[in-house]
């Protein structure tokens, strides 16, 4: 598998009307499953949509599989898979009717796109349900044929916009675990647009955080989360003293009830809590590393107006 | 026994095969939307429309092939058989509720529903998807328009009744063609034009019909009663077609049909021209509906 981004944007700039969607955008997106994040409105079906090629940028460029999306549209969208946010499937249509026509449109001769049709919608859960009519199907079953129509044909690249929309938590579960299986076993790239931090968090590798039309965050998971631990400090004797000299020594801590949260970057930081509870002559019930959830950072970046971009 | 055996592997698999690219993608569209636009794996219902109206643009021919085939007075012949352009006549009306029934099936549920997003998700793009609608419009039209002809032609051919050398069964051949795609791609164009407008099937099949016996009755009014200019006849969407493909053969309309008459005062050019310039007007207005539509936002 190539190390070159699959998707790479640089100063993507899209307005609609008055309205800024994206300021700016610089970010890229690299192999296995990575999280498109933002509040409402932050702009991340627009860019969705130029990825697609569907929305020329006003400023900047944009890249994916090495092309620009606007002048080899069909080269690009060939190797791409779409599942749409909004449930836009025909209701009296087959659901095998349905993906098999999809994967043709993509290019697959119809023998092909027949037996993969099948193989899609099993892969998806959806064997024995294949000929039913969509119209008739659960929201759940619905969501399932849209990630059927999107892999059916193999692509490089599945871009699913909210594909737990309408789910009940079980539904969700299973669908975020096929969201994981088509990277791990499919060997197909994600970039999941969602607004759900908490499922992001579960599947992706990595995120992009827009914010403000632009990108406040492009970095692998575990280095957005790791760069910001904290340390629970649970301690015997007085808090408020320990509170004010890890403050003189420059560490980053808050206060809650009998306890402290410190934000640690090294382990030198681990051994001035240490010398500053000693000092103090208090004692230590518990430290427990806390590792921040996603939420906390994607909150704190927008908060702050703070930048994170990492590699991977 | 065991050499029936087999086991089949429903998993997921890479596809390393071939990929058909844009033209694949749009011959698929235009093959699945005649399908769709003649009711093929489709309720019952949505068969009537198509079925029927096939049916109906045929009986004619296989009416006036029989008479060719069993009566042997050719003065009966002359003044019952229809000459290859007079025949869209008796057609005239199938080819309306056809083109204004079937055309928006295949443009406003894609836009109703959202699926054209899925579509420009595709190796197509506005223009091309639209190449595909428009070609399916026209190759279904064509089978009203051209294949009733085309049967009388091959009938009489066969019958000894055809066009006296092989040339002129060529020519023939290529007039019936030309008048056929004529009246096809006005319609379609027309249809087009007004399904791009709305999303609703019904309303667009109720303002195509309107459209076109309102410009035959406005055109009429204004050149018949109110003695206006003859070529304001060429915004007759009723007869335009029609008039074109009597001009393709070389015929003109005939001197004793009243009123009517007065139409051959207009150029044969000048017929076939606003009948191509009116197909691209339409066309150009469904191509700049399509450029606006906001797919995903």
């Amino acid at each position: 598998m190539s190390a070159d981004p699959i998707i790479s944007g640089q100063g993507v700039v899209k307005r609609w009307g008055p309205t800024t969607a994206l300021d700016g955008a610089s970010f890229t997106v690299q192999h296995g499953v990575t999280g498109l994040l933002g509040a409402n409105g932050a702009g991340k079906t627009t860019l969705l949509g130029m990825i697609l090629g569907l929305h020329r940028p006003d400023q900047g460029a944009l890249q994916v599989f090495g092309l620009d999306p606007m002048t080899a549209g069909a080269h690009v969208r060939e190797r791409l898979g779409y599942s749409p946010e909004h449930h836009v499937l025909p209701g009296d249509v087959q659901a095998f009717d349905l993906v098999r026509h999809i994967a043709e449109l993509h290019g697959l001769p119809r023998r092909d796109a027949t037996n993969r049709a099948s193989d899609a919608l099993y892969a998806v859960g959806l064997g024995e349900e294949r000929f039913r009519p969509i119209g008739t199907m659960s929201t759940g079953q619905k969501q399932r044929v849209k990630l059927a129509q999107a892999i059916a044909h193999d692509p490089q690249l599945v871009l699913l916009d909210e594909p737990t929309d309408g789910l009940d938590p079980m539904q969700r579960d299973q669908m975020l675990e096929l969201i994981r299986r088509c990277a791990l076993e499919f060997n197909i790239d994600v970039l999941l647009s969602s607004h759900l931090l908490e499922e992001v968090e579960r599947v992706c590798d990595a995120v992009v955080i827009l914010g403000g039309g632009l990108v406040v965050a492009n970095a692998p998971l575990g280095d957005l989360q790791a760069a910001r631990d904290a340390y629970l400090l649970d301690l015997d004797g007085d808090v408020d003293a320990v509170m004010k000299c890890l403050e003189q020594r420059l560490l980053t801590v808050t206060r809650d009830a009998t306890q402290l949260i410190v934000e640690v970057v090294d382990d030198a930081q681990l051994d001035t809590i240490r010398d500053v509870v000693a000092d103090v002559g208090a004692g230590i019930r518990r430290l427990e590393r806390r590792r921040r959830s996603l939420e906390d950072v994607f909150l704190e970046l927008l908060d702050t107006g703070q930048s994170v971009t990492g590699a991977r | 026994m065991t050499a029936d055996a087999r086991i089949l592997d429903r998993s997921y698999r890479s596809y390393d095969g071939p990929r058909s690219g844009l033209f694949g993608a749009m011959r698929t569209v235009t093959a699945h939307s005649m399908r769709h636009a003649l009711g093929i794996k489709r309720r019952h219902g949505a068969k009537v429309i198509p079925v029927l109206t096939i049916l109906l643009a045929y009986v004619p021919a296989v009416v006036f092939v029989g008479i060719v085939a069993l009566v042997k007075n050719d003065a009966v012949k002359n003044d019952v058989l229809p000459t290859y352009p007079e025949y869209f006549g008796y057609i005239s009306a199938v080819i309306f509720i056809f083109s204004a029934f079937v055309t928006p099936e295949l443009l406003c549920p894609d836009r109703r529903s959202g699926l054209l997003g899925m579509y420009l998700a595709s190796p197509l793009d506005r223009n091309t998807y639209l190449v595909s609608k428009a070609t399916a419009v026209t190759a279904i039209l064509s089978i009203i328009t051209i294949g009733p002809l085309l049967l009388i032609l091959a009938s009489y051919t066969i019958l000894g009744e055809g066009p006296d050398s092989p040339l002129h069964w060529l020519i023939t051949l290529a007039r019936i063609i030309a008048g056929g795609l004529c009246v096809a791609a006005l319609h379609t164009s027309l249809s087009l034009a007004i399904a791009s407008t709305t999303t609703r099937k019904a309303a667009a099949s109720a303002v195509t019909i309107l459209v076109i016996v309102g410009s035959g009755v406005i055109t009429g009014v204004l050149v018949f009663g109110a003695d206006q200019s003859v070529y304001l006849q060429l915004a007759n969407f009723l007869r335009l077609p029609f008039e074109s493909v009597l001009r393709v053969f070389g015929e003109r309309t005939q001197a004793d049909n009243g009123r009517a008459a007065r139409l051959n005062d207009i150029p044969a050019a000048a017929t076939i021209a606003a009948n191509f310039a009116w197909t691209f007007v339409f066309a150009t207005f469904v191509w700049w509906r399509y450029r606006r539509i906001q797919v995903t936002r």
